[in-house]
């Protein structure tokens, strides 16, 4: 079965879903429709706890949007290109605003107005919050929004490609994924909205289980260039098993970090401080201990402790209620009789597809959300800005695509391109294969986390790379065990593996092709920026081969010129 | 052990068998169970949104005139139940509610304070009474007949203002009927609803859910199925005949009172505890 | 490390090959702390890569994973395997699909008529500010306020309130939990301006009055919602609206009567009351069987002692009620 529309928006995050209403409200005549592989409130966007920044001012009366602009362009240490952090922090009041006249719950103080917290790296308090179920009130708003608006979605579709004919956008390629028919979808215009690719670290990793950039790696197949790929945000403080995030609450609460001999180890990091040292001093302290052998190890890997229990029971339940909840549900312990295993996750990916305001190089087609690179993190990105990015970038990209719509000609998804896409998968059936998926998703998160993790040196890049490409060899021969046609979740788990193995590449590679340390970026052989030599962009495109080639691109500059980071 | 006693408008008049028989019970357990004659009806499931303000009042006073007596309050139905221990949770949560309760109530002498428990008949049994000291009164135990125990949903949940059984996992009526010298049949409906609330609004659904239940109970092979709730055995007993048309059960099934139940092992007969009068016999 | 061999019985089913549903059963060992979700994505990846369910961000928070753990529906990734072993933890623990929604396989169900039920029933706020003023400007809202609504914003459209409640297991065109507690959440929002139009939507057929009150929602909420405070609530509303012509209604509406008229309820007239003459036709053969039973509820209750207290309650509460509606008019009126 094939469709035809206007608009394609593949994804049903926040991004997606706002794209969506905003192209509806743009042109009522386009036709759209939102494909995505899961639900749309199933999407991670429900995951973002924190909120989302604006200068309301709502708090602090002297805030400004120019104000929300240096923190952005500060924290991103230099590397966003200032054009879009203009835009994307003029947006934020708007865009927020918006989202609350259409019914998302934001907290509120106590005249009404929408509340503001401080959080890291900024300020002045800007942020907006509901409780600490932003990212969800959003996603179901904008999902009840879609409702309203009757917008068309394909759920559980699975993007297979994307399809241009000579930089002129024809649409994409998607697997029902209920019945394994293959489909082309033809659109004069494509939204990427498919979330990150920190999932490429598994086990190290707070994301989602589908969060494997299946939207950056379409783009790569099709020729479009991957943006600052090197750059991935890591938390200190990951559970041992599930990756998720205790949130700095328990630190700010006077928990400790021990290592296995009992050893509070902050204070030779950061005697001031101790474990409330920045976000990415902590981190890097965790991981040299883990390095150095003073991590307790377990079948899910090594990992330091959290401790909280000097704190007392009392405390605990009135004040970290919820982190308590998060330890009993998903690693099984209470933390007022026993510490918290933990341990550094990643759980950003900056980089994406290379994208100027939202629109790549082929006409038609636009990347949005963390699956783009704008770019308005640079090499680190501010708390509370994720949201905010997909949602100013979403309403963006959707105006835009609704506006050109109408002037663009339709070029259909050839059949040819469906047939590719169905010989692919028909292969990995094949009895001759004999990898597994398991083994070759495990040792890719080891390699991520060991070779490409927190810290990075040119000998740990260069073997990480090998790795990744004997692992992409490796592929070549996985084996789909499971060849029926209702709902193979065996196929699905196979192309997202095949889309990580690719990210990573770019990932490994341009980590080891930057010889400096900025924002997430850290080299232990390049430990200082070199503004000099890697004040730009790094972009990768995949070559017919299957390598991947480098590149370079610069960085827009704007009212701030460069200077240390420092907080 | 005294207890002020509860009067459900279903015992007033469907089902007056519940009552009567446990009067004999009163005689041979030594509780006292004081009659609370100027209470009024709870208002069932429904007061609450026809008037909130109503509902608190209403069941704030049944309550106070408990506290008058110094007394816990006992029901034997399952929904008042719930209704008397929602209306005690709000009172007691909220100052203010107790506030504007109190004045409304203060001309009539009384006062709510929250000093009385709202308990259960089936929890007075096990819990308060103790079910070693009621097998020491068996005269006539049970012994080879099989009950299916129907909990009702009000008894059970929401497990946070009921919260003496596991609702997944109920057992005290089980234990009950194993104290009695009976057995306890496993089947998959014991914590399951009754339909009776929504008899009148929406009779095909309610019928099939009792129908359910009943026929789960006939095909564990029970004998009788007993339930502590009388709603629960209206539904189940009166309307029976109606949820079995069409279903390829063999037979009917009695349908007994937890104090049916009790009274029959200790030693009553089923005409004095009005066995007899129900739909299926 | 606590660790232990835990053996598992799950559901299978794919209809492209089985005839029937069956159950397939993994041991597995087991460390403390593991949750059902890690042990579907094991025996996925090590013991039978064809097993199919649904899991994305295995934090709570995105609803996909719901399924029957020893019968009772629940989120896969929030519970411990330990918090489920039953008799002396031999027991193998049941995982099935959620209930009341089809199988498309093993356990992975059809979560469309839900999606499609919360569309029919406008589960959106519509603001009152025009398209072209988007953004401009905020609503403002009190805390009070927003507290009212603010729990039932936790639900996560897991389906677990779906798959137990008691209407829709005999009734799958039944409106259902969530849509209900949505509908709640949109009529009490104070910037929403079509709550009298989505009230009929949701009091439609098979729709509001037909909840049987059984608290299964609530009690299996993975969120912890009070879901059955919110179907009050909308209940309330509906009286308050004085949509009164449903049987629901004028059910809910005999029982404040009879409280004040003699203290009891009029049982022998409910169902005339509730169903309207030609409705009561129907129960007839019924009530003249329980006649011969001697069950038929007496003609007329007899007044509790203290009538005249309750009615003097009743009389209070009215006077409060006219000033209440009167202070509202007055604010209306200032605004």
């Amino acid at each position: 079965m094939d469709h035809s529309f206007d608009i394609v928006i593949v994804g049903a995050g926040g991004g997606g879903l706002f794209a969506a209403l905003e192209a509806i409200r743009t042109n009522p005549l386009a036709t759209v429709a939102v494909v995505s592989k899961v639900y749309p409130t199933r999407s991670h966007t429900s995951a973002a706890q924190g909120g989302v920044n604006a200068a309301l001012a709502n708090k602090d009366k002297d805030d400004s949007v120019e104000l929300h602009v240096f923190d952005t362009v500060k924290g991103s240490d230099y590397l966003a290109d200032q054009d879009a952090v203009d835009y994307l922090c003029g947006q934020a009041p708007l865009v927020v605003r918006e989202l609350e006249n259409l019914g998302a719950p934001f907290s509120r103080f106590a005249d009404g107005t929408i509340a503001q917290r401080p959080f890291g790296g900024t300020v002045k308090d800007r942020c907006c919050y509901c409780a600490d179920k932003t990212g969800h009130t959003i996603l179901h708003t904008l999902f009840e929004q879609c409702l309203r608006q009757g917008v068309k979605f394909f759920n559980e579709f699975f993007l297979l490609s994307l399809e241009h004919d000579d930089g002129q956008c024809q649409g994409v390629v998607a697997m029902n994924m209920r019945n394994s028919s293959i489909e082309a979808f033809s659109a004069k215009s494509v939204i990427l909205a498919t979330g990150g690719h920190a999932k490429m670290y598994w086990n190290r990793s707070s994301n989602a289980a589908g969060n494997t950039g299946d939207g950056q790696a379409a783009a790569l197949r099709a020729g479009i260039a991957l943006k600052d790929m090197e750059f991935i945000q890591f938390h200190p403080t990951g559970l041992r098993k599930s990756g998720l995030l205790v949130t700095e609450g328990a630190r700010g609460e006077g928990g400790y970090l021990l290592n296995r001999h009992g050893q509070r180890f902050m204070s030779r990091y950061a005697p001031q401080k101790m474990e409330l040292g920045p976000r990415d001093l902590v981190a890097r302290s965790m991981e040299t201990e883990i390095l150095e052998g003073n991590a307790f190890t377990s079948d899910a890997g090594s990992y330091l402790e959290l401790d909280l229990r000097h704190l007392g029971a009392e405390a605990i339940k009135k004040k970290l209620p919820q982190i308590r909840e998060l330890c009993m549900h998903f690693e099984g312990i209470d933390p007022i009789e026993e510490p918290i295993p933990v341990r550094p996750t990643a759980h950003y990916s900056m980089g994406g597809i290379d994208a100027g305001m939202a629109q790549t190089a082929v006409r038609g087609i636009y990347a949005i959300g963390e699956c783009a690179c704008v770019s308005v993190h640079g090499a680190n990105r501010l708390g509370g800005n994720s949201l905010l990015d997909i949602l100013v970038f979403g309403k963006r990209a959707g105006q835009e695509a609704a506006l050109e719509a109408p002037q663009r000609k339709a070029r259909p998804v050839s059949p040819a391109a469906v047939r590719k896409a169905a010989d692919e998968i028909k292969s990995y059936a094949s009895h001759e294969r004999y990898e597994r998926y398991g083994t070759i998703r495990e040792e890719m998160g080891r390699t991520m986390a060991d070779k490409a993790g927190i810290y990075r040196t040119e000998a740990k890049l260069r073997s990480g790379v090998e790795e990744i490409k004997t692992l992409r060899e490796r592929f070549r021969h996985i084996r789909l065990f499971d060849t029926g046609t209702v709902y193979n979740t065996n196929l699905f788990q196979i192309l997202e593996l095949k889309n990580m193995l690719d990210l990573a590449l770019c990932v490994t590679a341009t980590a080891l092709e930057r010889q400096e340390s900025r924002g997430s970026h850290y080299r232990n052989d390049f430990p200082v920026r070199d503004d000099q030599s890697w004040h730009k962009h790094s972009l990768c495109t995949l070559q017919e081969n299957g390598d991947i080639r480098l590149g370079t691109g610069p960085v827009t500059m704007g009212k701030y010129s460069l200077e240390a980071r420092s907080y | 052990m005294k207890y002020a006693y509860f009067l459900s408008c279903i015992n007033e008049s469907m089902t007056r068998e519940l009552d009567r028989s446990l009067e004999i019970l009163e005689k041979d357990l030594g509780i006292e169970l004081v009659k609370l004659t100027r209470g009024t009806c709870c208002g069932g499931s429904n007061l609450d949104y026809v008037s909130p303000d109503h509902f608190l009042v209403i069941n704030g006073r049944n309550i106070a005139l408990a506290e008058q007596m110094k007394l816990d309050l006992v029901t034997s139905c399952n929904t008042c139940l719930l209704t008397l221990r929602r209306a005690r949770q709000i009172l007691d949560s909220s100052p203010e509610k107790r506030e504007f309760v109190n004045n409304t109530l203060r001309d009539e002498g009384l006062c709510y304070s929250g000093s009385s428990d709202v308990k259960h008949l089936l929890w007075v049994i096990t819990e308060d009474y103790g079910l070693g000291r009621l097998a020491g009164l068996v005269t006539t135990p049970l012994t080879g007949m099989r009950f299916a125990p129907f909990y009702g949903c009000h008894i059970l949940r929401p497990s946070n203002l009921l919260g003496k059984d596991n609702p997944a996992t109920p057992m005290s009526l089980d234990h009950l009927v194993e104290t009695l010298g009976g057995i306890p049949v496993e089947y998959a409906s014991k914590n399951k609803c009754c339909g009776f609330h929504t008899l009148l609004v929406a009779e095909k659904e309610s019928l099939a859910l009792s129908g359910n239940a009943i026929e789960d109970a006939i095909r564990a092979e029970a004998d009788y199925i007993v339930t502590p709730c009388p709603l629960c055995h209206t539904a189940m007993d009166a309307y029976q005949p109606m949820t079995l048309k069409g279903r390829a059960v063999s037979r009917t099934i009695p349908v007994l009172h937890l104090s049916q139940l009790i009274g029959l092992a200790l030693g009553h007969s089923r005409e004095e505890l009005g066995i007899d009068r129900h739909m299926i016999t | 490390m606590e660790r232990r061999e835990v053996s598992f019985r799950i559901y299978r089913y794919n209809p492209q090959v089985d005839r029937h549903p069956f159950y397939d059963n993994f041991k597995v060992a087991v460390e403390k702390g593991i949750t059902i979700l890690r042990v579907l994505n094991h025996i996925k990846e090590h013991l039978e890569p064809r097993l199919t369910f649904r899991a994305f961000c295995q934090a709570g928070i995105c609803g996909s994973c719901a399924v029957r753990v020893n019968g009772i529906s629940r989120l896969a990734c929030t519970t411990q395997v330990w918090d489920v072993l039953t008799g002396s933890g031999d027991d193998p623990i049941l995982v099935e699909p959620l209930n009341n929604l089809e199988v498309i396989r093993d356990l992975l169900v059809d979560v469309d008529p839900l999606m499609e039920k919360l569309k029919q029933n406008s589960s959106w706020v519509a603001p009152a500010i025009p398209e072209q003023q988007m953004g401009c400007k905020e609503h403002i809202v009190s805390e009070t306020e927003l507290e009212v609504i603010d729990s039932a914003t936790d639900c996560i459209l897991c389906g677990s309130c779906y798959s137990e409640c008691s209407m829709m297991g005999v009734n799958r065109r039944y409106i259902s939990p969530p849509v209900l507690l949505k509908a709640f959440r949109m009529n009490n929002d104070t910037r929403d301006t079509i709550g009298a139009e989505r009230l009929q939507q949701v009091t439609a057929d098979h729709g509001l009055w037909d909840c049987t009150h059984c608290y299964r929602c609530v009690e299996h909420c993975t969120k912890k919602i009070a879901i059955m405070e919110g179907i009050h609530r909308l209940r309330e509303e509906a009286l308050e609206r004085r949509m009164t012509k449903s049987e629901g209604a004028r059910h809910a509406q005999a029982f404040f009567d009879d409280i004040h008229d003699s203290g009891r309820l009029k049982e022998v007239t409910l169902p005339l009351r509730t169903k309207g003459v030609a409705g009561s036709l129907g129960m007839i053969p019924l009530a003249m069987k329980m006649g011969l039973k001697g069950r038929t509820p007496p003609l007329f209750m007899k007044k509790i002692p203290d009538i005249k207290h309750v009615r003097e309650l009743y009389r209070k509460l009215e006077i409060r009620a006219v000033v209440k509606r009167h202070a509202v008019r007055q604010t209306e009126r200032l605004q």
